[in-house]
């Protein structure tokens, strides 16, 4: 008997290395597309370490994970959005990851700003996992219908604005644009912000320590905003929505909309009968901008999988996993990839890329609590400052920033 | 608690014996006691330590002594709560009474059909409040919901109105949601005073020549102190922590106007991950319950006794 | 004479009228929302998301609603076998400790009684909100997080204060007599509370039962705190996953079949236990 149960130890040892098969726990916000997932699937189709997903709703991502890491119980790795590797870095909660990622042979051609963000201290703690950019969408068929050239992309917001009038007259219940305005301070920060980063103005100083929300440029983005909404060019829904219809466009009757680049994917695979057209999003002097977002990967600190989790990762860089990611909407991480990924893709995708080049993305601690927050002093700014009082918007929210930013020192 | 113990007054009150009870009655209650200790009153005093603490959700915890009191006496944010927690349990509560106290005297009646309406009253009340928010979301949805485009339908309003976009549309649509769940609940509390108001009282006094508004100013009313006063307990308490129908249907309400006591402090807690001030406003509400509760019952008990 | 009766009978008709007119108006407002929800689920896919004026599917019935619903999460069954498993033992545990407290604090003297009833009704004051966060912690040394039993501890910490009020009461109310001939008899401690006063307090039980149920296959911040994986998750996780969005927007449909799921077995529940459920929570109101 204990000779049985000694050969079969032994045998087991033999056999380990080779079998020796790790399933990784991983998180990944619900709401970025399918990309990851179908990533996943490949992944554990052709490899014996597994990849076993959890979906976690976006906005209780954070708050999972956070106690998740109090309770020891966070899973091996995850996908988080990039701007909270900042302040997860910095309560020192994730794997320093910097000696192999610097070893990785493209580490230089991954997504810049990603890198930025999770970097902390000079330790690198994030690495790009998907790359999303804003961008503006318009409905080609509804342009043609309100006579106007469905292949050319407004540059203005002037433009927008009258090529809106025109598509709003098309029928009741067909509208030129629309924005989630019922306090989504992460569809805003997306899609309104670059409106101000294009002309030079920016909501945070370049060291985050002062709101400067009060600029002439964004008096004059939310005007824009403001004068859509009160000639009746934006549904009045969207005056509550919260984010949950964020991609309106979809239903076919919303003539303009300003949303992220991994909507391309969805829009094409979702909705094939929309004819859409993509542009980057002109800024309130006519400059184009765009917010950089999209997940950093990042690892818990301690844990015992650490090998498998980095061998998934080099196969999300890999070229097969790339053109995964990017057939599901999501964008080439590896700038030096970038053309081969893209190469047969749908050409839509191209001006997600471009978008790198002139996106910024806002680097705070406090991105959750100023931003993000459905509360959060910026969420409330801007439903307040496009359907209400403007002027108590921009001071209120002034007053709160700073005072956030003060008790965070 | 006038609970009596039999065998202690009907036999020899041995004081082994006595003992032998007490033990026997101590571990009849163990395990409730023991579930409580351990999973309420510990939470509660271990929130009362990480209030004096700045604890946040990673990394070591810090000695701060009271300071996250004295933070809250300069929290504009923490005196907004508290201003829309009172409003909204004022005006929330006066509402179901006026609708539950009419529903009992309806359902009171002995007529035919009677418990049929007041099954179809109580039915909101079994569901969860997430769900009765949820189906409210849905219902009150400008595009895809049921209010605004039968409005619009059956003519009241020229196009559709957004009942989430603003403040006091939102806040009455959250009441009458909120009233629909709720007052089936109430009514059922004050019914059961109605119904233990002695029917010969209410007969002598139609005899006296009592007026209909009469018998309910001076009898109805007095006689149904402990009900009501229960019914108001639960109503004030249920408001003060209300939370789930301001977070699914409004996330807040527009512009934040809409965040309560416990939203403050779940926002607190696990969105800023403030945790030891998430705990000392804990404490807060609680001895604001505790106090509101106390003087509640103590009002009302007080003057059932002189009448 | 003829002319007293007949105006006493116009009046009778008119007081029936108003009574049953207001009644009915009353209870339709009450009821139009489960109905347009329940109508409305079954409507075809593409209808789901425009407004239920007229309510009914003009389209033929179908399940697409439902079947959307499943493609949420680990599917509805999953779901729904986690909020029953979570439910029950809610239900079974409660009635248990709470049938063995009301007892003891009914029928038994012992030291500090009255202290440790106060304390156990005091609770009801404290918002459990509020110390979610000391129990996550005390749950993770525990290894009790993201288990459904743990969440089941829970529900039945919370719906103990009231359930032993209502026990207590319940059991208050039997009278003395019973007990002294069963006690004459020699029956007496666990025996009489099985035997002799366990059916007098069954509409207490009923009570204790049906409250458990409900408020803990509706209850869902402690749910959303405590379980963190996709298979674990109760039935209303899986409606804030739905009602946050899917690609941009909120499949109505969905949404509406996912409440009908939820609010159907309290529905059932309730009408099922009705009688006991009014005669207890009467009982537990009048004290």
């Amino acid at each position: 008997m204990r000779k049985l149960l000694a050969t079969t130890t032994l045998a087991a040892m033999l056999i380990a290395p080779a079998a020796w098969a790790d399933t990784i726990q991983m998180w990944v916000r619900s709401g970025i597309g399918d990309s990851f997932k179908e990533t996943v699937k490949a992944y554990n189709a052709g490899h014996q370490d597994k990849v076993e997903l959890t979906e976690v709703p976006q906005t209780d991502l954070v708050q999972k994970y956070a106690t998740a890491i109090a309770g020891g119980q966070a899973p091996d790795a995850l996908s988080m959005d990039l701007i909270y590797t900042p302040s997860f870095a910095a309560s020192g909660q994730l794997e320093d990851l910097t000696s192999w990622a610097q070893s990785l042979p493209y580490f230089k051609s991954l997504s810049p700003s990603h890198v930025r963000l999770g970097t902390y201290q000079d330790h690198i703690y994030g690495l790009p996992l998907s790359v999303e950019t804003s961008i503006f969408a318009w409905n080609k068929d509804l342009y043609k219908k309100a006579g106007l050239d469905p292949d050319k992309a407004p540059k203005t917001w002037e433009e927008i604005t009258a090529n809106a009038e025109k598509i709003r007259a098309l029928g009741k219940d067909i509208y030129g644009f629309y924005f989630s305005g019922g306090g989504c301070g992460g569809c805003m920060i997306f899609t309104f912000t670059p409106l101000v980063w294009g002309a030079g103005a920016d909501i945070l100083s370049a060291d985050g320590k002062k709101a400067t929300l009060d600029t002439p440029q964004m008096h004059k983005a939310v005007e824009y905003y403001r004068n859509m909404v009160k000639k009746d060019l934006v549904p009045p829904g969207a005056e509550s929505d919260n984010g949950a219809n964020f991609l309106s466009i979809q239903s076919g009757k919303i003539g303009q909309q300003t949303l992220g680049a991994f909507a391309i994917g969805t829009l094409i695979t979702q909705h094939p009968e929309l004819n859409f057209g993509v542009t980057l999003i002109p800024s309130v002097d006519g400059k184009p901008s765009s917010f950089a977002g999209g997940d950093n990967f990042v690892v818990t600190k301690g844990t015992k999988k650490l090998d498998a989790v980095k061998g998934f990762l080099e196969y999300v860089y890999s070229l097969e996993g790339q053109k995964i990611m990017a057939k599901y909407g999501s964008l080439p991480t590896r700038g030096d990839l970038a053309d081969q990924v893209l190469a047969g893709l749908d050409p839509r995708l191209k001006v997600g890329v471009d978008a790198i080049a002139v996106a910024k993305t806002p680097y705070t601690l406090q991105f959750n609590d100023l931003i993000n927050s459905a509360n959060g002093p910026w969420a409330a700014f801007t439903h307040a400052a496009i359907f209400g009082d403007e002027k108590k918007a921009f001071a209120d929210a002034q007053a709160q920033m700073q005072q956030i930013i003060d008790d965070a020192q | 608690m006038t609970a009596t113990s039999p065998s202690g007054t009907t036999r020899l009150n041995r004081p082994n014996r006595r003992r032998k009870e007490a033990l026997k009655g101590l571990l009849f209650i163990a395990p409730a006691m023991i579930l409580v200790l351990v999973l309420f009153v510990f939470p509660v005093l271990f929130t009362a330590w990480m209030s004096l603490h700045k604890w946040p959700l990673l990394g070591e915890p810090t000695w701060i002594g009271l300071r996250n009191y004295t933070r809250m006496f300069s929290d504009q944010r923490f005196y907004d709560a508290l201003g829309f927690t009172a409003y909204y349990t004022g005006i929330v509560t006066v509402v179901i009474f006026a609708f539950a106290f009419p529903m009992a005297m309806l359902v009171e009646q002995k007529r035919r059909a009677v418990p049929v309406y007041r099954t179809f009253f109580f039915l909101p009340v079994v569901v969860g409040l997430a769900s009765a928010s949820l189906l409210w979301t849905w219902l009150a949805n400008i595009d895809s919901g049921f209010f605004s485009p039968l409005m619009e339908r059956l003519g009241v309003t020229s196009g559709r109105v957004n009942l989430l976009a603003t403040f006091d549309l939102a806040f009455w649509t959250i009441i009458a949601m909120v009233v629909w769940k709720i007052a089936g609940f109430t009514m059922i509390i004050l019914l059961t005073g109605l119904q233990s108001i002695p029917a010969e009282l209410v007969e002598a006094s139609r005899i006296d020549g009592a007026k209909r508004l009469q018998r309910f100013r001076y009898l109805t009313l007095p006689l149904m102190r402990k009900p009501l006063a229960l019914a108001l307990v639960l109503s004030v308490t249920g408001s003060i922590l209300a939370f789930d129908q301001f977070y699914i249907m409004t996330s807040g309400g527009p512009q934040n106007r809409m965040i309560t006591i416990v939203y403050y402090i779940v926002n607190q807690s696990f969105v800023s991950f403030n945790l030891g001030y998430g705990a000392a406003l804990s404490i807060a509400v609680l001895v604001i319950l505790l106090v509101l509760s106390v003087a509640q019952l103590w009002l009302l008990r007080d003057k059932g006794e002189q009448a | 004479m003829t002319k007293a009766r007949t105006n006493f009978e116009r009046r009778r008709f008119l007081g029936n009228f108003a009574f049953h007119g207001s009644a009915s108006v009353l209870s339709l407002l009450f009821l139009i929302p489960f109905i347009v929800a329940f109508l409305a689920s079954f409507r075809r896919g593409p209808e789901a998301s425009s407004p239920p004026v007229p309510p009914w599917p003009v389209n033929g019935v179908s399940f697409d609603a439902y079947r959307m619903l499943d493609t949420f999460g680990s599917g509805i069954w999953q779901h729904m076998l986690n909020s029953l498993i979570v439910s029950l033992g809610t239900v079974v545990l409660t009635v248990v400790i709470s049938l063995l407290a009301g007892y003891g604090f009914s029928r038994y003297r012992f030291p500090l009684k009255n202290v440790l009833f106060v304390l156990l009704m005091a609770t009801l004051m404290i918002p459990f909100q509020s110390i979610l966060t000391p129990l996550f912690i005390m749950f993770a040394k525990l290894g009790l997080n993201n288990s459904l039993f743990g969440l089941t501890l829970i529900y039945v910490t919370l719906q103990l204060p009231f359930s032993v009020f209502m026990m207590r009461n319940a059991f208050d109310a039997v009278p003395k007599e019973i007990e002294e001939a069963a006690r004459v008899d020699g029956v007496r401690d666990v025996r009489l509370l099985t035997r002799v006063l366990l059916p007098l307090v069954m509409p207490g039980v009923a009570t204790v039962a049906i409250f458990a149920f409900l408020n803990a296959w509706n209850e869902f911040l402690a749910a959303l705190i405590l379980l963190s994986s996709n298979d674990k998750f109760t039935l209303p996780i899986l409606m804030t996953a739905v009602r946050a969005g899917r690609l941009g927007s909120i499949n109505w449909g969905a949404l509406q079949a996912g409440v009908v799921v939820m609010i159907i077995p309290c529905i059932i529940v309730f009408l099922l236990l009705q009688r006991y459920y009014m005669r207890g929570l009467t009982a537990g109101a009048v004290k």
